[in-house]
């Protein structure tokens, strides 16, 4: 018989184990407790806020995070997960005006979500080299972005202006930008938006006819 | 002789205590911003202050209630610092003079302030003095570009006029200049290129007849 001729391995049913199951799920919750604190109050959260909204004791926290950085480190890559699922959902093919749109739109909805984690992350950086290489992790997927998505254009320049045009995009596009269209400027999403739109417009080269 | 004459007439006497007093702060700001630049952003701590201003902690909350005052002190200390070191230059002069003067004399000064600036950010907490300061930075970040591209900016209406005003602001913003620095690894020289390249393709073309000059403040000349 086939069957009998399998490794008894195989055979055995898949046996999930429940109390990791359990305690991943407990450090999702605390992880996503971390983060709903820290879009309500630009203030770096507690164990003890923390524990308390993610319906946990301190203890628990501590057991899954021997530190408030690990905390950080690990919500910094939840994040960066969950951006780089909404970034590579979208459709960046098209012409210049539908890749503009679509770049500003997921860009600016990335920066609105994910601004206070941006800037608990500058601001707790000190000397962690995880906190560091995260960020550096970000910008570099940031350019790599533009770079994909303005391609044709970036194409008609010598590789010195290719940069600066690299640089001064990505200058535009950060996150403390947008910030200031929002907090300082008073601008509205989609005024925010345009504005990012006309001058990505103005700072590219004509694109090349194909 | 009336009361008022009389004092006239006395000599100018200087108060030596209330001039050594201002002094020793003078020092303390100073130690606090030196330490602030060397440790960027970590706040100092007042033994540290005291130590490299050479007087005692006593001697630095005689002067200050607590350090947040000392900050708010030096950071008044250090914008009218940027402020005479960076002056309006060139204002008067074609696109692309302008467009160099205001490049280099804001990379001069993100490059001279940028650790301070950092410091600044960070702390700023939920202090309202510190928060009024930034914001009074960038306003005047902003005026100063309006006084420079004056010409080009009278070109636009009043919405598109703001948004390009944004927009250079966010260009020529201090992190943006580090980013440049430190990411890139441009010379002080290629970043300057590339933000004056950027700020030439952002501006409107500049009319053929000058607008009437704008001071940094917004005033018209």
């Amino acid at each position: 018989m086939i069957r009998e001729a399998l490794p008894s391995a195989t055979a055995k049913p898949t046996r999930i184990d429940g109390r990791r199951v359990r305690s991943a799920r407990t450090k999702q919750l605390i992880i996503e407790a971390y983060l709903s604190l820290l879009r309500e109050r630009p203030k770096i959260p507690t164990a003890a806020t923390i524990a308390e909204r993610a319906g946990y004791s301190v203890r628990s926290v501590f057991e899954r995070f021997p530190d408030l950085h690990d905390l950080r480190v690990a919500a910094t890559d939840y994040a960066l997960t969950q951006g780089t699922a909404q970034v590579t959902a979208r459709d960046f093919s098209g012409d210049r005006l539908t890749r503009l749109k679509s770049h500003v739109e997921t860009r600016s909805w990335i920066c609105e979500q994910w601004l206070p984690l941006w800037r608990a992350l500058n601001a707790n950086q000190g000397d962690s080299a995880e906190l560091k290489s995260r960020i550096l992790l970000i910008r570099q997927a940031i350019l790599k972005r533009v770079e994909l998505i303005y391609e044709p254009e970036l194409s008609t320049l010598d590789e010195t202006e290719r940069r600066q045009t690299l640089i001064a995009i990505e200058s535009l596009i950060d996150f403390e930008s947008w910030a200031r269209m929002r907090e300082y400027n008073g601008l509205s999403f989609a005024e925010a938006c345009q504005v990012w739109i006309h001058a990505i417009d103005r700072l590219l080269p004509p694109t090349p006819v194909s | 002789m009336s009361r008022a004459d009389a004092s006239l007439d006395r000599p100018y006497r200087v108060d030596g205590r209330r001039l050594r007093s201002e002094r020793t702060k003078q020092l303390i700001i100073e130690a606090y911003l030196a330490l602030a630049q060397e440790n960027s952003p970590q706040v100092p701590t007042a033994a540290e202050i005291a130590h490299r201003a050479g007087y005692s902690v006593r001697s630095v909350f005689e002067r200050f209630p607590d350090i947040h005052s000392l900050q708010v002190a030096a950071t008044d200390y250090a914008l009218v610092q940027v402020a005479a070191l960076a002056p309006a230059r060139d204002g008067d002069g074609d696109r692309e003079t302008r467009i160099r003067t205001q490049v280099e004399t804001r990379g001069q000064s993100c490059e001279r302030w940028l650790r301070l600036w950092r410091s600044l950010i960070v702390n700023q907490g939920d202090s309202a003095e510190l928060r009024q300061r930034v914001v009074l930075s960038r306003e005047r970040v902003v005026a100063r570009l309006e006084f420079m591209y004056a010409p080009e900016l009278s070109t636009l209406a009043d919405t598109e006029r703001r948004h390009v005003l944004i927009v250079l602001e966010a260009l020529t913003d201090v992190e943006s200049w580090a980013r440049m620095r430190e990411f890139f690894g441009l010379s002080f020289e290629e970043a300057c290129v590339a933000w004056r390249q950027a700020i030439d393709r952002l501006l409107p073309p500049t009319p053929s007849t000058p607008a009437v000059a704008v001071h940094a403040t917004g005033q018209p000349a």
